[in-house]
């Protein structure tokens, strides 16, 4: 039989303590209030989307002995996640080939660079793995941030065919150690804590001893009312960090009322853009005509272009290897996109951005509908665990589909519906 | 007796009409109302939360809740999760306080509950709680959000939520679940209610927290050392969720 003597010792983050241990194992934990907003910034997201990871790192150190009086030591990473710095769009620093731009990163971290302790992505209808591109980004993150075991943080969502039930699945890699190494990833919240509950009942003393010192001592402990004088410390601690969260409250509120005003501000300048290129369009299309009609009267008007041009207008150019500028410009929105398509449909004008952009890549794609997905999507329906290669080409299919009301639920049938079973009840049946 | 059977035909006919027809057809849950029940589902793993919904009923079925109002719960046993008619007229009131503010029609639409630990479909209790709320207004939802869920093979956590009505097939038989399609909509910053719902979380701890307290602390028969025991354990809660 073997004694276990655990014995915990806090060191500092980096260097480990006298013992020679072997930093093998890691808990992770995420607050839930970050959580929330990442799911918060997700569901926002009409494509996949990102960010990194801020908070600290530190190493527990377990003690045990055996019968055999060998202490072995086991050092425990201990990762906890404080906060995110969500990205406002794919590729902001990365491009298609999956190279990092440092001048960018360092633009969006600015002076939380320091804190980041990883990054994670969120994608919709995608298996739980990490992708090739994801790796090389991964990789080269790791360099760049002096972050040796920078962890990454996948979150994918899948959806019932009637869009019913929804699940969002998370799971924390640790892509620098052997095989991908998996971490479970806790949520600290009030059920978990080492809190005891209140006794309703003492343990019986009719010592006289006893009740003299607990007599002598007790006032250290009661004001006049009887009531402990912690509570009373302790309630103005809770009342002060009560106001302070109110007071941020009240300045997040107006910081979101002014980042709504300039959201909008920015909408109307886009619909008066998209309405100016549609007039433009239009005049063009007209001008072109009025030139035919002059140079061929006889021929019949063609205001319908033929179907080979139409196609090369409508169809995405796809660089072998694209590069996009340092400062991705802001993908198109999905309605934007599809006002884009009906006047390309309708004109002869040269081709516009709609069609200048790069075809929707499986991995980061910022979320054009892609035509014809259905056929993807099926093979996507089948779960974990099919071999189904390499799980980049089905990444972001039919992503903003499940964020825009009364779409069809067959298309977000394509996800897993099969794996979406009811979860095994901790309880057993459903009967209560 | 064909009377007979064809009378109970029509009947049953009629209320299958009539629960079809207030059957909602989807529920649009705004994303900012979405971040305060994922963070009041995410505070504890050891009990079960509930909360309402408030928001207006679209001229198609469609439910859209616009913002939750996080409830205390007076029983914290299991799948005990009954609303007190003072927390529906609180919840009321404070619908109408939104309705004057945002100029819509908005009313109690729905509650939602938490899963820790459970799967995320409702259990029989939910179900029946459900129905009972539907007698009262017939279009009223239900959310469950399940959480704290962990596949211990592939380290994978899951958080899953889910909409609900009520049906009878018959007069006198079990109710059972009907799926309502629900989708978050997406917005683009926080609304102010949402906001306040959220900080409204660490304060209905604290008050719950000292009902608790006060029950324990009359309880004269403690000595000292017991009471300097529960003295000490009291006020964590609500720091640690401010924290």
């Amino acid at each position: 039989m073997y004694h276990l003597l655990m014995g915990i010792i806090e060191c500092a983050a980096a260097g480990g303590s006298g013992i020679d241990g072997d930093v093998s194992i890691m808990a992770a934990s995420i607050s839930g209030y970050t959580f929330s907003s990442v799911c918060f910034h997700s569901a926002n997201s009409n494509s996949d989307h990102e960010g990194f990871l801020l908070g600290e790192v530190r190493q527990e150190e377990t003690v045990s002995i055996s019968d055999t009086q060998i202490s072995t030591a086991e050092l425990l990473q201990v990762v906890e996640i404080h906060n995110h710095d969500p990205c406002a769009q794919l590729f902001s620093f990365y491009d298609y080939a999956g190279k990092v731009n440092e001048d960018n990163l360092n633009r969006i971290l600015k002076d939380r660079r320091k804190s980041v302790i990883g990054w994670y992505r969120f994608r919709r209808n995608t298996q739980q793995q990490m992708s090739f591109r994801e790796q090389i980004i991964h990789k080269q993150l790791t360099q760049l941030l002096g972050v040796p075991d920078l962890v990454f943080l996948l979150f994918s969502f899948i959806s019932t065919a009637n869009s019913s039930t929804h699940a969002l699945e998370y799971v924390l890699f640790r892509p620098n150690r052997r095989y991908n190494q998996r971490i479970t990833l806790t949520i600290p919240n009030l059920g978990n804590t080492s809190q005891q509950e209140y006794k309703v009942s003492s343990v019986p003393n009719t010592s006289l001893n006893y009740a003299k010192v607990i007599k002598e001592h007790g006032a250290e402990f009661f004001d006049k009312d009887g009531v402990m004088k912690d509570i009373r410390t302790i309630f103005q601690v809770y009342s002060a960090l009560q106001d302070k969260v109110q007071a941020v409250c009240g300045e997040v509120e107006q910081s979101e009322r002014v980042k709504e005003k300039i959201q909008e501000d920015v909408n109307k300048l886009k619909q008066q853009i998209a309405l100016r290129k549609r007039k433009t369009a239009e005049e063009e299309r007209r001008l072109r005509e009025a030139q035919n009609a002059e140079s061929h009267p006889t021929s019949e008007e063609n205001s319908e272009p033929s179907e080979t041009s139409l196609l090369s207008r409508v169809a995405f150019h796809a660089p072998s290897a694209p590069e996009r500028p340092g400062t991705s410009p802001n993908p198109p929105s999905y309605s934007d996109l599809l006002s884009q398509e009906d006047s390309l449909l309708s004109s002869s004008s040269s081709p516009t951005s709609a069609a200048l952009l790069p075809r929707p890549q499986a991995v980061g794609s910022p979320g054009h509908p892609t035509p014809g997905p259905l056929g993807m999507g099926l093979g996507l329906s089948l779960g974990l665990g099919l071999g189904l290669g390499d799980s980049s080409e089905y990444e972001n299919l039919v992503s903003e589909a499940a964020h825009l009301p009364m779409v069809s639920a067959s298309v977000l049938a394509q996800g897993r519906p099969a794996a979406l079973s009811p979860d095994g009840d901790a309880r057993g049946s459903q009967t209560s | 007796d064909w009377l007979c059977s064809q009378t109970l035909l029509h009947a049953g006919a009629e209320r299958e009409m009539k629960q079809l027809i207030m059957q909602r057809s989807a529920v649009h849950l705004e994303s900012d109302a979405f971040l305060v029940c994922m963070n009041h589902a995410l505070s504890t793993e050891k009990e079960e939360v509930m909360g309402l919904c408030i928001g207006e009923v679209e001229i198609n079925r469609i439910v859209h809740i616009h913002s939750v109002i996080i409830l205390r719960r007076s029983d914290k046993r299991k799948d005990r999760v009954e609303i007190s008619p003072e927390q529906l007229s609180a919840a009321s009131t404070e619908a109408e306080r939104l309705a004057d503010m945002t100029g819509k029609p908005m009313r109690v639409v729905g509650w939602y509950h938490s899963h820790p630990h459970i799967t995320v479909w409702p259990s029989h209790v939910d179900v029946r709680t459900q129905a009972m709320y539907q007698m009262l207004d017939q279009g009223f939802v239900g959310l469950i959000f399940s959480c704290f869920i962990e596949d211990k093979n592939t380290k994978t956590g899951r958080v899953l939520y889910t909409c609900f009505q009520s049906v009878q097939a018959q007069k006198g038989s079990e109710y059972e679940r009907v799926e309502i399609p629900v989708h978050v909509v997406p917005r683009d910053a926080i609304g102010k209610v949402c906001l306040e719902s959220a900080v409204e979380l660490p304060r209905i701890l604290c008050q719950e927290e000292q009902d608790t307290y006060r029950k324990i602390h009359n309880l004269s028969h403690l000595d000292p050392i017991t009471k300097i025991h529960n003295g000490s354990n009291r006020p964590n809660r609500p720091i640690r969720v401010l924290g």
